[in-house]
C-alpha cells in the first residue's frame, strides 16, 4: 500500500511533467516545423537524451530483467547486438539525415526517388508507419504499463491508465516536439532514478553483492547456465540466436529505436538538430546512455530477485517479467512513490514520442501531399493536433486486443525482418530506387506470413538441418530471420537491376543536397564533383564500438566490486573516447 | 538562461528538493540514504547545467 508521501510525490511528478509540456504549447503552434522538429534548434544533449528516454519504456526493465532470469546477463546480446548498428548510425548516417533537411523519415523518399513508385511508397509508408506500426508499439507499451499497475496496486488498472494516458496525450497534442524533448529530459532522469533506487534496495535485501554473486554461481551449477557471464557459454554448438544477433539482426531488422541507418523517432531528432555535428553528437550520447547507463540497475534487480525467489529461475517468461514490479514491495514508504513515478515516466516518454512521430507521418507525408496541399501553417498545426489525438485513441484500442507484449514486437520484427540493407544502401548507392524498397517490404512481409503459416515447411527443415550439421544449436527464431533476410535481399537486388534507375535530375539534386560518398559514379560525373567516403568514419565506428563495450563491461565489473578489471575496462573505454573525439573533430560533418 | 531551457532546469530542481526531504524522512538504511541524496545532488547539478546552457 502507498502512503501519503508516495501519493504526494506521484502528484508532484505529474504536475511538473504536465507543466513543462504545456509551457511549450504556444511555441509549438507557430508552424509544423516548430511542432514536429522544434524549429531544428535542438542541441546534442537534448536530442540524445530524448532518444534514450523514448527507447526506455515501461516494458523495457521488465523485458531485460526477464531475459536475465531466463538466460543470465549474456541473454542481453539479444538487444546489445544493435549497438553495432547504433555506432554505424553515429558515424555514417546521423549527419546525412540532418543534411537531407526533410521533415520526416518518410519525406526522404520524396527527395531520393522519382516517379509514381516514389509517390506510392511515400503514401504507403506514411500510413503503414503512422497507423499500424505506431498502434502496435503504442499497444505493447500500454499493455506493459497495465500489467505493472496491476502488479503494484493489485487492482483494475483501467482508471489509472485512462488518467495517465489522457494527461500525456493532452500536453503532447498541445506542445509538439518541444514539449516532448523537454519533458523527456526530466522523464529520463526520474526513470533512471527509480531503477537505481530499486536496484540498491533489492541488492541490500538480497544480502549484498557478495551474496548475489555466491547465489548466482550456485544456481549456475544447478541449472548449467552461467548467470553472471556477459558472453554465452558455447559448449560444443554455437547458439544460432547469438550468431544471428551478432552477424545479421543489427543491419537487417527494422526495429523501433534501432532502425538500420536511423529512422522513426531517432531520425526525427537528428532532423531536429541544430546542425549535422549536433546530430552526430546527440546520436553518440544516445548510444552511450542506451547501452552503458540503463541496463545494470535492471540486471542487478533481476539477479537480486533470483536470489530472493530461486523458483523464478525455471518460471514461465510472464512470471519472470512480473518479478520486477513486485520488488517495489521491498521499498520503504515515501520512496515507493518515486519508483512508481519512474515507471510512469518511462511509459509517458515513449507514448508522447510515438504519437508525435505518427502525427508527423500522417500530416507531412499523407495529408499535406495527397489531401490538402496549400493550406496555412495554422491549419496544419490544428490537423496535426487532431491526428495525435486520433492515433492515441486507436493505439489505446489496440492495447485491448493485443495478446502480449512479446506478440507486438514479434509481429513488427518479422514483418520488416529483411529491409535493413536497402535502408542503409539507399544513401550510398545511386542505383537503389523506390522499387528496391517496395520489393524489399513486400518480400519481407510475404516471407514472415509464409513462415507463420507454414512453420514446418521443407525450406525451414532443410535450413535447420544444414545449420545443425554446420555446428549450430538451432532455434526457430534464428532460422526464420536468416530465411527472411536471404529471400528479401535476393528479391530487392534482382528487382533493382530489372527496373529503371531514378530520374537523373532527382538523383543529382539529392547528391548535391546530402553530399554522400560511396557508389554514386554516374551522378558524381554529372555533378562535376565527387564526394568521397573518408576512412575516418570507419575507424570511428570501431572506436565507438570499443568505447561502448568497454564502458558497458567496465560498469558491470564495478557494480560487482571487481575493481581492478572494472577500472581497466573504464580506462580502455576512456582512451577510445579520446581517440573518437579527435576523429569527430577531424571529420567535416557539413561535407563542404 | 535560454528561455526554452528554463522549465527543464526548474523540473530537475523540482525533483531534487523532494528527494532530499524524502531521504531524510523515509530512508532507513545507509545505502538507501546515500542513493537518494546522491541522486538529489545529480538532479540539482543537471538542473544547474541546463540553466547555464548556452544559446
Amino acid at each position: 500500500m502507498l502512503g501519503l508521501a508516495d501519493w504526494l510525490f506521484i502528484a508532484w511528478y505529474f504536475a511538473l511533467s504536465i507543466g513543462i509540456g504545456l509551457y511549450y504549447s504556444k511555441k509549438a503552434g507557430k508552424s509544423i516545423s516548430e511542432y514536429f522538429l522544434s524549429g531544428r534548434s535542438l542541441p546534442w544533449w537534448l536530442l540524445g537524451t530524448s532518444m534514450v528516454a523514448t527507447s526506455f519504456s515501461a516494458d523495457t526493465p521488465l523485458a531485460v530483467s526477464g531475459i536475465v532470469m531466463k538466460d543470465g546477463v549474456s541473454g542481453n546480446w539479444f538487444w546489445w547486438n544493435f549497438m553495432l548498428g547504433g555506432a554505424l548510425t553515429i558515424l555514417f548516417f546521423a549527419h546525412l539525415w540532418r543534411r537531407a533537411g526533410v521533415m520526416t523519415e518518410v519525406e526522404f523518399i520524396d527527395i531520393r526517388y522519382s516517379g509514381r513508385p516514389a509517390k506510392f511508397l511515400r503514401g504507403f509508408k506514411a500510413l503503414y508507419l503512422g497507423v499500424p506500426v505506431s498502434c502496435i508499439t503504442f499497444g505493447w507499451v500500454t499493455l506493459a504499463m497495465v500489467k505493472i499497475i496491476q502488479a503494484v496496486f493489485q487492482t483494475n488498472a483501467t482508471t489509472a491508465m485512462a488518467v495517465c494516458l489522457g494527461l500525456t496525450i493532452f500536453y503532447t497534442a498541445l506542445s509538439g516536439l518541444w514539449g516532448v524533448v523537454a519533458t523527456d529530459m526530466l522523464l529520463f532522469g526520474v526513470a533512471m532514478l527509480g531503477s537505481i533506487i530499486l536496484a540498491v534496495v533489492s541488492v541490500e535485501k538480497a544480502g549484498g553483492i557478495g551474496a548475489i554473486t555466491a547465489a548466482a554461481t550456485a544456481l549456475s551449477a544447478q541449472t548449467g547456465k552461467d548467470y553472471l557471464s556477459v558472453f554465452p557459454s558455447f559448449g560444443r554448438a554455437v547458439p544460432l540466436a547469438f550468431f544471428v544477433a551478432i552477424f545479421v539482426q543489427w543491419w537487417a531488422v527494422y526495429y523501433p529505436g534501432a532502425e538500420p541507418g536511423g529512422g522513426g523517432w531517432s531520425a526525427q531528432r537528428m532532423l531536429a538538430a541544430k546542425n549535422p555535428r549536433h546530430a552526430v553528437l546527440g546520436t553518440l550520447w544516445f548510444n552511450i546512455a542506451h547501452y552503458v547507463i540503463r541496463p545494470w540497475p535492471w540486471i542487478l534487480t533481476a539477479l537480486a530477485a533470483l536470489v530472493l525467489f530461486p523458483a523464478l529461475a525455471g518460471a514461465p517468461a510472464g512470471v519472470q517479467e512480473a518479478a520486477y514490479p513486485k520488488m517495489i514491495a521491498f521499498l520503504p514508504k515515501g520512496i515507493k512513490g518515486i519508483v512508481i513515478a519512474s515507471l510512469f515516466a518511462a511509459f509517458m516518454s515513449t507514448i508522447e514520442s510515438i504519437v508525435n512521430l505518427s502525427g508527423s507521418f500522417l500530416l507531412n507525408d499523407f495529408y499535406r501531399p495527397f489531401i490538402r496541399k496549400d493550406a496555412s501553417e495554422r491549419h496544419y498545426v490544428m490537423v496535426s493536433r487532431l491526428l495525435v489525438i486520433a492515433v492515441s485513441l486507436l493505439g489505446a484500442g489496440f492495447s485491448l486486443v493485443l495478446g502480449s507484449v512479446k506478440m507486438g514486437w514479434q509481429i513488427l520484427m518479422e514483418l520488416s525482418g529483411g529491409i535493413g540493407l536497402v535502408l542503409l544502401l539507399r544513401w550510398y548507392w545511386w542505383r537503389v530506387s523506390a522499387w528496391s524498397e517496395i520489393s524489399a517490404l513486400t518480400a519481407s512481409a510475404a516471407m514472415a506470413v509464409y513462415l507463420r503459416r507454414f512453420p514446418g515447411s521443407p525450406l525451414v527443415g532443410a535450413l535447420s538441418s544444414a545449420l545443425a550439421r554446420a555446428g549450430f544449436k538451432v532455434d526457430a527464431w534464428g532460422v526464420d530471420i536468416i530465411l527472411i533476410v536471404a529471400v528479401t535481399t535476393v528479391v530487392w537486388i534482382t528487382v533493382t537491376f530489372l527496373t529503371p534507375p531514378d530520374d537523373r535530375d532527382k538523383l543529382l539534386s539529392f547528391y548535391r543536397r546530402v553530399r554522400p560518398g560511396g557508389f554514386w559514379g554516374p551522378v558524381a560525373r554529372l555533378n562535376g564533383r565527387s564526394y568521397k567516403l573518408q576512412a575516418w568514419p570507419f575507424l570511428g565506428w570501431g572506436l565507438a564500438l570499443l568505447m561502448i563495450l568497454c564502458f558497458l563491461f567496465g560498469v558491470g565489473r564495478l557494480v560487482f566490486m571487481d575493481w581492478a578489471r572494472g577500472a581497466a575496462f573504464v580506462a580502455a573505454g576512456s582512451a577510445a573516447a579520446v581517440l573518437l573525439s579527435i576523429i569527430i573533430k577531424k571529420i567535416d560533418w557539413e561535407g563542404q | 538562461m535560454k528561455k526554452e531551457y528554463r522549465p527543464m532546469a526548474l523540473g530537475f530542481w523540482g525533483v531534487a528538493v523532494p528527494l532530499v526531504v524524502f531521504g531524510l524522512l523515509f530512508c532507513r538504511t545507509a545505502a538507501e540514504r546515500i542513493t537518494v541524496f546522491l541522486s538529489a545532488a545529480i538532479f540539482f547539478l543537471v538542473g544547474t547545467l541546463i540553466r547555464g546552457a548556452k544559446q
